[in-house]
């Protein structure tokens, strides 16, 4: 018993930072974007009668110039659904990207920008989200990012904090998902997965030690696009955490979360 | 007679095949003639690599209210991800250290708790909707973008050896310094029940907080 306290100890430590890396994770993944050099901006012709140009990032902002038919604007950077652009005279507003989306390259082809909708939510790579809820009639909490590789298929790995009366737990779970018609709005899903759960007995109890065990999972759920980038999931997990006792621990999982796809 | 009606009929079937032989003669030619088709190359439309700032990251400092204990300062850090104009997801963490309970000071006596059981920590997850989007001027010069946003979440708080779930709630206050440079004004009271005086009791920790955060 003795033999295992490092590894134990190493496995507690893991646990304890989850949460940090999980925040790391929601920060960094997508900031592998490639940047654009100043050098290299992209120039767009209008070809619709106008666009509107607005002081600030907003659909409620002032339109305080329009760029006319004809008229070429750089592309500098996009924020949400809007992108800033320079006319030659070097003014600089901002423009909705479904208006971009109407504008030409030099090849007289229609830019490919526009407003994430229910295709984009159908073609999505990543996606991530948190979810409340109960994990064996305790309050819980999940973070989670996933990626797909396929249409069908797509990993996912799960930070779920729950907080008991008598203990509370932290637990990793890598997921293999798969969803049955990814072109449906809702669009339902099977799970299956493993991973690591870390058991804290309360301080104010008689002290017992704190406890790492191993976890097998099945779920089902269902994901639902609302609007742009938002989606509502929906699910169910069972786990089996199988513990140093005679007896394995089953737990049912019921969440609801919200998530965003990128 | 009857030779004329053979002539006839043997008229009519000649010219009809003659028309099929034709019509698929012509059907024919029409498909070699489609093999030579206009040379147009096809390009792929990709949507061109502009630098997209959906995502906020910075660091705050402030004073945090711990129910039954004092107020003490607490430094944290926040990133944001912005999905639409109106919404974004945000995760923040932050630490700070509570001090003797009110009980403490006045009895004198022994303390309750363990200093390194003082440390208070907490993460929370949330979604932030920038209900009142603005415009602030500055002079005749400048017009710098703010937004007055609620935040709802929930998250952990490890405080006196325990963790508790805890949701927070708070509003903020974002002013645009640039288009990538923020300046933050945040109000949060973070709720979560505690049973450690013995009785379960909600406790509602303010905490009051500035900060500069990047886009990027």
């Amino acid at each position: 018993m003795k033999q295992q306290a490092p590894q134990q100890q190493m496995k507690t430590g893991a646990l304890k930072v989850a949460p940090v890396m999980l925040c790391l994770l929601f920060l960094l993944a997508p900031s592998s974007r490639p940047a654009h050099a100043e050098d290299d901006v992209l120039h767009s012709e209008v070809v619709e009668p106008y666009i509107e140009m607005r002081t600030q990032p907003g659909r409620g902002y002032p339109v305080f110039y329009i760029a006319e038919r004809g008229e070429s604007v750089q592309l500098l950077k996009q924020r949400t659904d809007w992108v800033k652009v320079r006319n030659r005279l070097g003014i600089e507003g901002w423009v909705h990207v479904n208006e971009v989306g109407r504008t030409v390259d030099e090849f007289g082809e229609e830019l490919a920008f526009k407003a994430p909708d229910l295709e984009s939510f159908t073609h999505r790579k990543w996606e991530m989200g948190f979810m409340l809820g109960d994990y064996d009639s305790t309050d819980a909490l999940t973070g989670y990012l996933g990626w797909h590789f396929t249409r069908n298929l797509s990993a996912e790995l799960a930070f779920t904090e729950n907080f008991g009366e008598f203990s509370d737990g932290r637990m990793v779970t890598a997921s293999i998902v798969h969803q049955m018609f990814p072109d449906a709005r809702y669009s339902p899903f099977l799970s299956i997965g493993g991973g690591v759960r870390q058991t804290n007995p309360r301080s104010t109890l008689v002290e017992t030690e704190d406890r790492t065990d191993n976890t097998a999972s099945v779920g089902a759920g269902i994901r639902i696009h609302l609007t742009k980038r938002l989606m509502l999931r929906l699910q169910y997990k069972h786990y089996v955490v199988m513990t140093d006792r005679d007896d394995d621990e089953e737990v049912d999982e019921w969440k609801i979360g919200i998530s965003a796809f990128f | 007679m009857e030779n004329w009606h053979k002539r006839i009929l043997l008229g009519a079937a000649i010219a009809t095949a003659g028309v099929f032989v034709t019509g698929v003669s012509v059907a024919q030619d029409s498909d070699a003639q489609q093999v030579i088709s206009p040379d147009i190359e096809r390009r792929e439309i990709s949507r061109p690599a502009i630098d997209t700032e959906d995502f906020e990251l910075g660091g705050y400092v402030g004073l945090l209210s711990i129910q039954d204990f004092d107020s003490e300062v607490v430094y944290g850090v926040r990133g944001a991800w912005h999905i639409t104009e109106d919404f974004f997801f945000e995760a923040s963490y932050g630490s700070s250290e509570g001090d003797l309970t009110s009980y403490e000071e006045l009895s004198g006596g022994a303390p309750l708790f363990d200093d390194a059981d003082r440390d208070y920590s907490f993460y929370n997850l949330g979604v932030g909707w920038n209900a009142l989007p603005g415009e602030i001027y500055i002079l005749d010069k400048y017009a710098l973008k703010s937004d007055l946003y609620l935040f709802a979440g929930a998250g952990s708080t490890d405080f006196l050896d325990d963790s508790w779930f805890t949701v927070t709630v708070g509003a903020g206050y974002r002013l645009l310094l640039n288009d990538w440079i923020s300046w933050r004004l945040d109000v949060r009271d973070h709720i979560f029940d505690r049973d450690v005086f013995g009785a379960d009791e909600t406790t509602n920790n303010i905490e009051v907080s500035t900060g500069i955060t990047f886009f990027f």
